[in-house]
């Protein structure tokens, strides 16, 4: 370092400008990304931050006067806030690990080797690049109570007419299904590709030694897979806090408020009872936490990257 | 795993554990592949075919749904949208994050690490925490509607996106590949444009399919920032499903929701192959 700058006050004027020149073009491709998103991320992000300590002025359409923690408190006292949360969690603790279980062990199945074995990867992707938005109208339809495929079906086994849209806890079954049927394909797609990169010798030492299925399992494949797990958790987690299409379209939030997640309570706050500063406040709370379990998931993962 | 074993007592006992994998995963698949299908189904149907009991799954198909919704809702238009904004947004994001990926991978710049971190955890910004003031900026600033706010405002979730893809892409190209043409006098433009993009363009497109397949299905600030002129295909969607003045309108729902998904599954599985590294690449080293 000293070194460096030693050689730099030794430079002429002529190679000190090209090393400006150097300077600039190097930065010239950080520059345009940087630019943008401050523009279009960092500068919103403040920008919710003032209206959240603000009273929200209609005529100007913007952040009025300051009134320090005032929507915070008035967040912090709305029951609505807290059941929206409470939804949301449900929803993430459920959802999250069912998903990646599921991927996982969908992934053991579809990677018997077989003559349709790339057939049925290729499949897989469809379901993931189906909108959110349809999957939520599609799922509606396959689930309605009445005309529904799903409980014509679940009628020949003695179960239902299940009210999968009017029961606060089969709503939320709901959602999780659809959720997890948009997600799951993805976490397979990960999961495949790890599973095929693990070392084969391996298990042909456990199996020459004995091992069975089960302790094979426990001891040699998971802990190999324990960083992929970690990491497609985390990925899925980015996902999973931005819930918002798929409630929409298949519920709305209910009924009553049974599946309102806070990505949607925030938005009909906002632009459906223009409760700007309260909806501020609250995406500043949800950014908060947000941020701060993305830290710990991603934290937790690189420890248990060092254990195995 | 599943290699054939010696002893005639092992290998009779994978083989029927190899079959059960495999009809367990047919099985899956179908599991998963029906809604689609079913979907697709319904769109061809008429009205009298779509509420029956039992369902139906033959009947005589008919195009009726397609012609009648081409002309409502301003389905066409909202078709037009979706792609003018999802190709601008995605031509954006893969220059600039295909840019500042390169640099991360590459080039030394101090600092640069930091705004690369950032850019990085930007990635956990719940959009609703933006949608709020974009909308109050946009409105004060007369550019709600408009197509460029759309693009600008896909631009933050996408360049993270194609940086994050692309800083590993790049990463697994040799270094002396520059390095040899800068020794010949190419400028590091120079390099990236005659050497880094030729060999990288597999990976570019489909970075850039992806994003453009992320910005064709999203809602939020869609329904957010635009309202007639520059309304995009998943709003109305949105609108369709949630409908409950006119009831379940099933033919609508299906048909629109058929359209939307088609082209999207084709380009996803032109570039399946790359699709499914990408992802594993940056499930392991994201």
């Amino acid at each position: 370092m000293s070194a460096e700058l030693a050689k730099q006050t030794q430079a002429t004027p002529a190679r000190r400008r090209g090393r400006i020149g150097d300077l600039l073009v190097r930065w010239s491709f950080m520059v345009p990304a940087i630019l943008l998103l401050s523009v279009m991320l960092a500068y919103p992000i403040f920008y919710t931050i003032d209206i959240s300590f603000s009273r929200f002025d209609i005529s100007s359409f913007g952040a009025g006067e300051w009134v320090g923690w005032e929507n915070y408190i008035e967040v912090m006292d709305d029951y609505r806030f807290w059941e929206s949360l409470k939804v949301t969690m449900i929803y993430l603790v459920i959802a999250l690990p069912l998903q990646v279980v599921l991927g996982f062990s969908i992934a053991f199945l579809i990677n018997a080797e077989w003559a349709g074995r790339g057939l049925i990867r290729a499949l897989f992707i469809i379901p993931m690049v189906v909108a959110p938005v349809v999957a939520g109208g599609m799922w509606r339809m396959i689930l309605d109570p009445l005309w529904g495929i799903l409980n014509y079906w679940l009628g020949f086994i003695g179960i239902g007419p299940l009210d999968w849209f009017g029961d606060p806890t089969l709503a939320m079954a709901a959602v999780i299904i659809i959720d997890t049927w948009r997600w799951t394909p993805f976490i397979v797609l990960i999961a495949t590709a790890a599973l095929l990169a693990l070392p084969k010798d391996v298990f042909e030492a456990a199996k020459i030694d004995g091992a069975n299925w089960w302790s094979t399992l426990w001891s040699v494949a998971v802990p190999l897979l324990v960083p992929v797990i970690a990491a497609t958790f985390v990925i899925r987690w980015l996902g999973a806090v931005k819930m918002f299409d798929i409630v929409l379209a298949a519920t709305y939030g209910g009924p009553g408020k049974a599946t309102n997640v806070i990505n949607l309570f925030i938005y009909e706050e906002a632009f459906r009872s223009l409760r700007f500063a309260e909806s501020a406040a609250m995406a500043v709370i949800v950014l908060i936490v947000t941020m701060v379990l993305t830290g710990l998931f991603l934290y937790g993962s690189r420890k248990l990257e060092e254990l195995f | 795993m599943s290699a054939p074993a010696p002893s005639t007592a092992h290998h009779t006992r994978t083989s029927t554990s190899h079959r059960l994998r495999v009809m367990g995963g047919i099985a899956v698949s179908i599991l998963f592949l029906f809604p689609i299908y079913w979907m697709v189904l319904t769109s061809f149907k008429q009205q009298v075919d779509i509420f029956t009991t039992p369902p139906k799954f033959l009947f005589i198909p008919t195009l009726e749904t397609y012609i009648e919704y081409m002309q409502r809702a301003d389905i066409t238009r909202r078709l037009v949208n979706t792609i003018i904004v999802a190709t601008g947004s995605g031509l954006l994001s893969i220059v600039v994050g295909a840019m500042a990926g390169y640099a991360l991978a590459r080039i030394r710049i101090r600092g640069a690490a930091t705004f690369g971190l950032l850019i990085l955890l930007s990635r956990g910004v719940p959009p609703i925490a933006l949608a709020v003031p974009m909308f109050l900026v946009a409105r004060k600033l007369g550019l709600t509607d408009k197509h460029i706010t759309l693009i600008l405002a896909y631009s933050t979730f996408l360049i993270p996106y194609v940086m994050w893809l692309m800083r590993s892409f790049f990463l697994s190209l040799p270094r002396e590949l520059e390095e040899s043409a800068m020794i010949d006098g190419c400028s590091r433009y120079g390099a990236l444009f005659k050497i880094i993009i030729p060999i990288s363009l597999p990976g570019l497109l489909s970075t850039l399919i992806f994003s453009m397949i992320l910005a064709w299905e999203e809602l939020l600030f869609a329904l957010v920032l635009t309202n007639r002129h520059a309304s995009t295909i998943p709003v109305a969607i949105a609108g369709i499903a949630g409908d409950t003045v006119n009831g379940a309108n099933w033919g609508a729902l299906t048909a629109v929701g058929t359209i939307t998904v088609v082209p999207v599954v084709v380009f996803a599985l032109l570039v399946q192959k790359w699709l499914i590294t990408g992802l594993a690449e940056g499930a392991t080293k994201g």
